[in-house]
């Protein structure tokens, strides 16, 4: 194993860390706020590679689909806040794990209803297509592309969350959303604007993933468990957590299946385990 | 807590009677459907046990049935053991897999709950999914179905198989009836309605929710012994997580915590899987929508509304 092959797998599970960061945030931030689980996160982000590669199709340029899908699945996501997730807030997490497993057979569906079942593939952008020489090395300009747009909203969330007046009003309230409302904070409003962003960031998740895997009916599925793996590991409702397990699981997943390819499958499901058992508030806890 | 109420009697007479005229008169597609109806009940009166009872929302009971089968498997296709010991220590290693899940997740709750038992069940099946020796993703084929020749009976034919699966799921239904009434079930029922005054109670909440998991498990054991005699042949899909999910589905359809729902659910369940599939191949969105609306209808599932609806009837006539 040279070291080139060595920096290049790195690159890789720092490619998966991203797109799981850009899920977990959305999922982990929805849940330290709403109290809610949503299992339909992972359709979210199927949802933006296939409307991500209709506008593609449509008007023949990837930047359109890059901001119109993010877009369209808040759209998507109001709509679903508005009929579901408001009413269920309150249900408790039995109801809630069934309704949004309702919403991935739904999905699921209306996947295959709208684009069949083959798996679709989405130009990449000309810029970004080749090869990047990147210290001796080369790789796929596009990964960095990924990378790049993982960093640039964890540093966007970091500054919003911990810079800025909205930023104090969300930690507010999911340190305790009675405390905050009683303190004239619109909370309803607060949930409602970041369960969108949520649903953005899912939707530019599926978005950008689409060039390198393709958009297919299972992505959603698929994606899924290893998203909640990240959620639970680095503790419902922090960014940080969620930042430290999106790395944590892209780099086992990763780093471990070309290392020990053995035990590489069953490592994220036993850290999950551990976790749980040990530590059940997750390595970093949102809550003080 | 549970009761075996008339009416629930009157209910599990006649599916059970319903079933059997079914299988007795349709031909080998009907008794498929049966057999199909006999393993998801098998799997959601068990899911109940925990879920409907003690509160605690398991995603790994396909995982604890695709054990059961496995171990079935590999005792009689690798090792040559007669089938009725393996599916002995079939029952017990499901058993024991879900004791010990019970025990380590014994202190979680909710989501937690949730998550670890899908983190153990995942694991259960990537490491079969995994393992060449057990057939990875080809699965494990040529296992043998009871020999019960000494009794007449030929298990190899549709109907005998059909009945001894009905039989089964009778039988898991009236122990899960009868554990659920004697004094463990109604302090599970406790435990299920306010876990911290049962502890304040003396009560040790964990190894009760530990044994809970061990005696379902138990019973989705023998829904795998069935699956894996049933086409005689077992792969990892068994243990999948969204099979899981799908008994949920079932329990919740029927009615959570009433023992008799789920098995309404599976009827239901499997019924409507064939007759909408005939239709079109669009199933999940149907199932999907029919979840979401029982859930955001209160999450009674049929059973349970029907229940609700014949007291209102009683009361009214009490009035008049």
């Amino acid at each position: 194993m040279d070291s080139g092959f060595l920096a290049t797998q790195f690159l890789n599970a720092l490619q998966y860390s991203m797109l799981l960061f850009l899920l977990s945030i959305g999922l982990t931030v929805i849940f330290g706020l709403l109290h809610f689980i949503n299992l339909a996160h992972g359709a979210l982000y199927m949802m933006g590679a296939y409307i991500g590669v209709s506008v593609a199709g449509a008007t023949g340029s990837y930047w359109a689909a890059f901001v119109l899908a993010p877009l369209g699945v808040t759209a998507i996501g109001a709509l679903l806040y508005f009929t579901l997730i408001e009413r269920l807030r309150h249900a408790g997490p039995m109801n809630q794990v069934l309704v949004t497993f309702g919403l991935i057979f739904v999905f699921l569906d209306l996947a295959r209803m709208g684009w069949g079942d083959i798996a679709l593939g989405l130009e990449m952008p000309a810029a970004l297509a080749g090869a990047t020489q990147l210290i001796g090395l080369s790789y796929p300009a596009y990964r960095l592309f990924i990378i790049a747009v993982g960093l640039v909203v964890m540093a966007v969330l970091w500054a919003v969350l911990a810079r800025t007046q909205i930023g104090a009003m969300i930690r507010a309230g999911v340190e305790n959303d009675a405390m905050a409302a009683a303190l004239g904070i619109n909370v309803a409003r607060l949930f409602f604007a970041v369960f969108c962003v949520g649903c953005a960031l899912a939707g530019l998740a599926g978005v950008i993933a689409a060039p390198v895997f393709s958009a297919t009916t299972e992505m959603g599925i698929s994606i899924l468990i290893p998203t909640l793996i990240v959620v639970v590991i680095g503790g419902l409702g922090s960014l940080e957590g969620a930042i430290a397990g999106s790395l944590i699981v892209g780099f086992i997943e990763t780093i471990g299946a070309v290392v020990f390819p053995g035990i590489a499958a069953i490592s994220s499901y036993a850290l999950l385990a551990a976790i749980l058992i040990l530590r059940p508030r997750g390595l970093i806890p949102a809550r003080g | 807590m549970f009761q075996q109420t008339k009416t629930r009697g009157v209910v599990f007479l006649a599916i059970f009677s319903g079933l059997i005229l079914y299988s007795l008169s349709g031909g080998y597609f009907a008794r498929e459907i049966v057999i199909e109806i006999a393993i998801l009940a098998i799997l959601a009166i068990s899911l109940d046990v925990v879920a409907g009872f003690g509160r605690m929302v398991s995603l790994c009971h396909g995982a604890i049935m695709g054990i059961s089968a496995y171990t079935f498997g590999v005792l009689t296709v690798k090792f040559g053991l007669p089938a009725i010991p393996s599916a002995g220590a079939a029952l017990a290693a499901a058993a024991v897999f879900g004791t010990l899940v019970g025990w380590v997740t014994g202190r979680t709750s909710g989501i937690f709950f949730i998550m670890a038992t899908l983190a153990f069940g995942q694991m259960a099946y990537t490491l079969i999914f995994r393992s060449r020796w057990l057939g990875g993703d080809d699965g494990l084929g040529g296992l043998p179905r009871f020999d019960l020749s000494w009794l007449g009976i030929d298990m190899g034919a549709s109907i005998s198989f059909t009945l001894f699966a009905l039989a089964l799921a009778a039988l898991v239904y009236l122990a899960a009836a009868w554990v659920m009434r004697s004094a463990f079930g109604r302090t599970l029922a406790g435990i299920h309605e306010n876990e911290a005054r049962m502890n304040a109670l003396g009560v040790n909440t964990v190894l009760h929710r530990t044994r809970a998991m061990g005696f379902s498990a138990l019973l989705a054991g023998i829904a795998g012994i069935i699956a894996a005699q049933h086409t005689q042949y077992i792969s990892p899909e068994l243990l999948f997580w969204t099979v899981s999910g799908e008994v949920l589905i079932v329990v919740i359809l029927g009615g959570l915590g009433t023992l008799i729902g789920p098995l309404v659910g599976a009827v239901v369940f499997v019924g409507l899987k064939h007759q909408i599939s005939a239709l079109t191949d669009y199933w999940h969105i149907v199932i999907g929508f029919i979840l979401i609306a029982i859930v955001v209808a209160g999450g009674r599932g049929l059973y349970g509304e029907a229940e609700r609806w014949l007291k209102t009837i009683y009361k009214a006539r009490l009035n008049a």
